[in-house]
């Protein structure tokens, strides 16, 4: 049973796979036993197809970090601001 | 129709991201993003009063960002007269390499391929609304931040299956709320 599991993982499994290769984190054997559940598993193939997509769309968004300390300091201001 | 509250606490948590990459894409500035940040905010402030609730309150505060992104423009533009031109491509030391600082942008990348980028980033952060606090942090520290697993795990105090979970959640919500708006694009 726990052989067969580790061979053929649930979509469960294979989603976290998936999320972990998109952060280049899923080991080889990971990637292997996504692939082997997405032949033949509809809904996870379109999972991975999305999640896939999001990071392409991440990367090409550009997103920048707004800074922390920045934060920290706008949201001392306001309090200051209220408070007066 | 709803009444819109405004709640200036929250603003920080709810607004920033949004705001600075709004701002950021049109300043290219990181400092100066950050005080026409502080300064919408506090105008924010002031004119709290005057929000009526029709619009939501992000709405709001971008159309008070709008008016300190066009002031700060015009202050550049009377600057101009001023301005001053550099030429130190004759120094010796460095000469030859002008023609690698002269290189200009990408050809392939228009004006509406960063616009199109521009957009779509503040969809994904519209999309990000979406997502429990926790989740938002965690997933922006993970994919924007670039801050590896360990380090976050120990910052919120979880284990990596946990964070693993968080991640799917905020990804699974992220690509439908996108795949509404964005992927048939694509």
């Amino acid at each position: 049973m726990n052989k067969k599991r580790s061979l053929l993982p649930d979509c469960a499994e294979a989603g976290y796979c998936c999320d972990k290769k998109q952060y280049d984190e899923a080991s080889f054997l990971e990637k292997i036993k996504m692939l082997l559940h997405l032949a033949i598993c509809k809904p996870c193939r379109k999972y991975a197809s999305n999640n896939t997509k999001l990071t392409k769309l991440i990367e090409k968004s550009n997103l920048k970090p707004c800074p922390e300390e920045e934060k920290k300091m706008w949201k001392e201001t306001i309090e200051k601001e209220i408070s007066k | 129709m709803s009444i819109n509250k405004i709640d200036p606490t929250k603003w920080v948590d709810k607004y920033s991201d949004y705001l600075f990459n709004y701002t950021i894409a049109r300043v290219n500035d990181r400092e100066l993003a950050n005080d026409i940040i502080s300064e919408t905010f506090l105008a924010g402030l002031k004119s709290m009063k005057n929000f009526k609730g029709e619009a939501s309150e992000r709405t709001w505060l971008i159309s008070i960002l709008k008016r300190k992104i066009i002031d700060q423009y015009r202050k550049v533009n009377s600057n101009k007269g001023r301005a001053e031109v550099k030429i130190n491509y004759k120094e010796d030391s460095n000469e030859g390499d002008w023609l690698e600082e002269q290189a200009p942008d990408r050809f392939d990348k228009t004006a509406e391929d960063i616009m199109e980028n521009e957009e779509l980033g503040l969809a994904i952060l519209n999309c990000m609304e979406n997502l429990t606090k926790k989740q938002a942090k965690i997933f922006k520290m993970k994919t924007i931040d670039d801050v590896d697993t360990d380090t976050i795990c120990n910052e919120f105090n979880i284990t990596p299956s946990n964070l693993w979970v968080i991640i799917h959640r905020a990804r699974t919500t992220l690509a439908q709320c996108l795949e509404k708006n964005w992927f048939q694009n694509e």
